[in-house]
């Protein structure tokens, strides 16, 4: 009997062993409850795999993007707006999946471990998210690319605030196209170009290059580099855009010489290329703060010296991710330390008291800066023209990315240095030419409509 | 003798006021979240409390003692149990009121019944044969529900035989071993434990099987003290299990979900995920009842109502859920230690650990830390032969500790003196 009582005890056991359950239960809940709670197929939420529920969405002027009204997700107002906010607005099944809907959703579902989504549920909206974006100015973005596809991102480079983020094709989510899904002209349409997609740059990656160059060859400004149209390398050919003659490192820029930025790359040779391309943030998962960003690749060859030389300058296996390249400008505008673009102005009461801290994606020495940045003025002022970008003081390089088999995507990376017009901005217009054409015009269009406000 | 000195328990009349206090906000909620206000609501939440009540007052007026805790958290649980009933719908609450009545019914039943433990061993037999029978009716009568062949209609009315067996089973399992350890009646026990788990796993009833066994080796430990018997018996069942698994393959498929429900979250792991979804968006405090979404998924008010007081009353209220059965068990040790014979240790113990593993099953179980068994949550979940099952196996623990003057007048004698 007494021995029966004692064995009683081990009852005191599998009680510990439950209640270790329901502990483990509990740190569960804590870990994983937003993100269950925040699943599609959470009907306070979603209605069949569209979000029905949840918080506002406002640009960064208090225009609503996106609201709730009886369990329906009414978006902006203006057609124009809904196309050109797109990407960064996402739709409500959270198809595109960068778009704030779907990455921002447990902020928009108001859920946190102490209410779950108590208030979402009572008041039948969750927390509002108010954005960086000018949905304005994308509109005006959408409208410089005209009939082309692409991409314009706008960001305040002494900020990191994402004035900007626009994404073509795009289609209107009141109006959804039947042929969406099916339709060439629609291909891509679910991704947000700025920061799931990679292009090859062209000589925009010049500047990359360059930054190479003035920190590995003391001399380079002294140098001069023979332009015959063409650069035989040794083991094959570099063609150039033109025929430029004898030329010294500020006119290889001006001119985005080829022959010259091949020798250069050459020289440099492809460890110190990679070293500097990858402290600017190649080959690296980025973040622009919470936004994931496809890696921006650049591998050049060890072996061949006329793949190296199309390396430096922009063509063969490099490719860009533009939210990252628009953070490599930020960096050169802003004294070396380029903040990640941030689309997020305020997501509720904790953050409009702390303020979102910037974050630094690519950083560079501020010698390397302050040159890049005078070289890419001189660009404008010596070549463009700064006719083309009345009144900005742009700084900027055009790119042409050469594609096999289409027509080449007209690239532009620059800012204005205007102290205070502090934006930086990259222009992605596909198929669309010469840099120098759409995307350098897009750009102006994009910058005058900050400049007149 | 091992009791709690009076000065350390709450009195009875606070702890049921607190309780009266929580189940008025409950019924308040629910009369109030209809526009027109239910009349047989309030009668129902009413009769429940005046229920509880009565209890308590003659229970301290005919025993003289103040201590009800077992049952006032009975009364708490069931009290729940009843609340998400009356959130479906008036009848769901006046069957679950009636069940919860038949409960109290049978758990006093039980108690007089066992109260003398001659009349408890004499029980052994009929309690075998009866339970036996039910099963084997229920085999051939068997309906199909969800895949578990448990259930008996007559005409309008249906009732799980597995659960009520689960009293006899403890009854017969206590008696035996309290009786010497004999090879006879070892033997018999283990057959009569065998063909009931038998039964229940040809119904397919995995989960009750699983309670049974798990049940007939705490009983078998509680008697025998032995570890390696305990884990000789495991291995053997064990190996039963993956012979069973070879031969019937379709076993491990409803185990498949098991670790894997997100990625089955529309089929086989449909149940845990919409669990896991629905309490977290109720946070720690839940989203008011009737205000769930859980409450569409199927068997939301039986099998997966852990998930529905999650979503609705908070995980606060879902933790609270769990330590009170915590108490039960920990009330069951202490009785135990207080008991006339082993008979009411035994009894006691299995009971509890009965109630335990099976609430374990079905919380751990619906949110993907176990494999999912479907079994109710005792005292909760709605159903008529669950809540009754849950008071009758109660009987047992309150049996333990309760101050009889019969058979050992002397043990009854020293109590006194010492209390």
């Amino acid at each position: 009997m007494k021995k029966t009582v004692k064995r009683a005890a081990v009852l005191y056991a599998l009680v510990a062993a439950f209640m270790a359950g329901i502990i483990f239960l509990a740190a569960e809940f804590v870990l994983n409850g937003s993100q269950w709670a925040n699943s599609k197929a959470n009907l306070h939420i979603y209605s069949s795999g569209t979000v029905a529920n949840t918080g506002d969405i406002y640009d960064r002027n208090g225009v609503t993007l996106a609201t709730s009204e009886n369990g329906k997700r009414v978006f902006a107002t203006s057609a124009a707006v809904r196309k050109a906010v797109l990407h960064i607005v996402g739709d409500s099944s959270g198809v595109i999946s960068t778009g704030t809907h779907n990455l921002y959703r447990s902020t928009l579902s108001g859920y946190n471990i102490f209410n779950g989504i108590y208030t979402l549920k009572s008041t039948g909206s969750g927390g509002n998210v108010t954005l960086n974006i000018d949905s304005e100015a994308c509109r005006v973005a959408a409208e410089a690319l005209g009939s082309y596809n692409g991409t314009v991102v706008v960001c305040n480079y002494k900020t990191g605030e994402l004035l900007v983020s626009v994404s073509k094709p795009a289609y209107d989510v009141n109006n959804v196209p039947r042929d969406l899904r099916t339709s060439s002209k629609y291909e891509g349409v679910f991704l947000d170009k700025a920061c799931s997609g990679v292009y090859t740059p062209g000589s925009i990656m010049k500047i990359v290059t360059a930054a190479c160059a003035i920190e590995n060859i003391p001399d380079i400004y002294s140098r001069t580099f023979e332009c015959k149209g063409e650069y035989k390398t040794g083991d094959g050919t570099v063609i150039c855009n033109g025929t430029h003659g004898k030329v010294n490192f500020r006119q290889a820029m001006n001119e985005s010489c080829n022959c010259a930025f091949a020798q250069i790359s050459i020289e440099l040779g492809a460890d110190k290329l990679l070293a500097t391309a990858n402290s600017l943030g190649f080959n690296k998962q980025l973040y622009a703060k919470e936004v994931p960003l496809v890696k921006s690749r650049f591998n050049p060859s060890k072996t061949s010296k006329t793949e190296l030389g199309w390396a430096g300058i922009g063509q063969s296996t490099t490719y860009v991710n533009p939210t990252h390249f628009l953070a490599i400008i930020n960096a050169i505008a802003n004294g070396g330390t380029g903040y990640s673009p941030d689309r997020i102005k305020q997501t509720g009461t904790l953050t409009e008291i702390m303020g979102r801290m910037p974050e630094v994606m690519v950083k560079m020495p501020p010698t390397t800066a302050s040159q890049l940045k005078e070289l890419m003025r001189s660009n404008v002022k010596d070549k463009y023209g700064d006719s083309r970008f009345p009144g900005l003081l742009m700084c900027g390089k055009t790119g042409t990315a050469e594609l096999d088999d289409a027509a080449s995507h007209s690239v532009f990376a620059g800012f204005s240095s205007r102290s205070d017009l502090p934006l930086s901005v990259v222009v992605i217009a596909e198929n669309a030419g010469w840099g120098s054409g759409v995307a350098a015009s897009a750009a102006n269009a994009v910058l005058q409509y900050f400049a007149g406000k | 003798m091992a009791k709690v000195k009076p000065e350390n328990r709450f009195r009875q009349s606070t702890v049921m006021l607190l309780i009266t206090v929580f189940q008025l906000i409950c019924a308040l909620q629910v009369i109030l979240s209809s526009e027109e206000i239910s009349y047989t609501m309030i009668y129902i939440f009413g009769g429940y409390i005046a229920v509880e009540w009565i209890y308590m007052i003659f229970g301290v007026l005919i025993t003289g003692s103040d201590y009800f805790e077992l049952e006032a958290i009975a009364f708490f649980l069931s009290g729940i149990g009843l609340t998400i009933c009356a959130t479906i719908g008036e009848d769901y609450a006046l069957k679950q009121l009636i069940a919860i009545g038949l409960g109290i019914i049978v758990f006093l039943t039980v108690l007089l019944l066992i109260k003398d433990v001659r009349v408890a061993s004499a029980l052994r037999y009929p309690a075998a044969v009866g339970s036996v029978l039910l099963l084997g009716v229920n085999l051939v009568l068997a309906q199909s529900t969800n895949g578990a062949l448990n259930w008996i209609t007559i005409g309008s009315f249906s009732f799980q035989p597995s659960e009520f067996v689960k009293i006899a089973f403890v009854l017969v399992g206590a008696v035996s071993l309290d009786k010497l350890l004999s090879n006879v009646n070892l033997a018999r026990y283990i057959v009569y434990s065998a063909v009931c788990i038998g039964m229940l796993f040809i119904m397919r009833d995995f989960g009750t099987a699983l309670i049974f066994f798990f049940t007939f080796i705490l009983t078998a430990y509680m008697r025998s003290g032995d570890i390696r018997t305990i884990v000789i018996i495991c291995s053997v069942a064990l190996m039963g299990a993956m012979l069973i698994i070879y031969l019937k393959p379709y076993v491990a498929n409803r185990f498949a979900a098991y670790r894997h429900v997100w990625e089955n979250m529309d089929t086989i792991g449909y149940q845990q995920t919409r669990v896991l979804i629905y309490s977290a968006s109720g946070g720690l405090f839940g989203l008011g009842l009737g205000q769930g979404k859980l409450r569409d998924i199927f068997a939301a008010s039986t099998d997966l109502v852990f998930g529905m007081i999650c979503e609705e009353m908070g995980l606060i209220t879902g933790i609270a859920v769990s330590v009170a059965f915590a108490f039960i068990v920990i009330y069951a040790i202490r009785a135990a230690k207080g008991a006339k014979s082993s008979f009411y240790v035994i009894a006691s113990v299995s009971a509890a650990g009965m109630l335990l593993f099976q609430l374990t099953l079905n919380i751990f179980g619906i949110t993907d830390l176990l494999p999912l068994t479907g079994v109710t949550l005792p005292f909760v979940s709605r159903g008529g032969s669950s809540v009754i099952c849950s008071w009758g196996l109660l009987a047992f623990i309150r049996a333990a500790e309760l101050p009889s003057p019969d058979v050992d007048m002397s043990s009854a004698a020293r109590r006194r003196t010492n209390s």
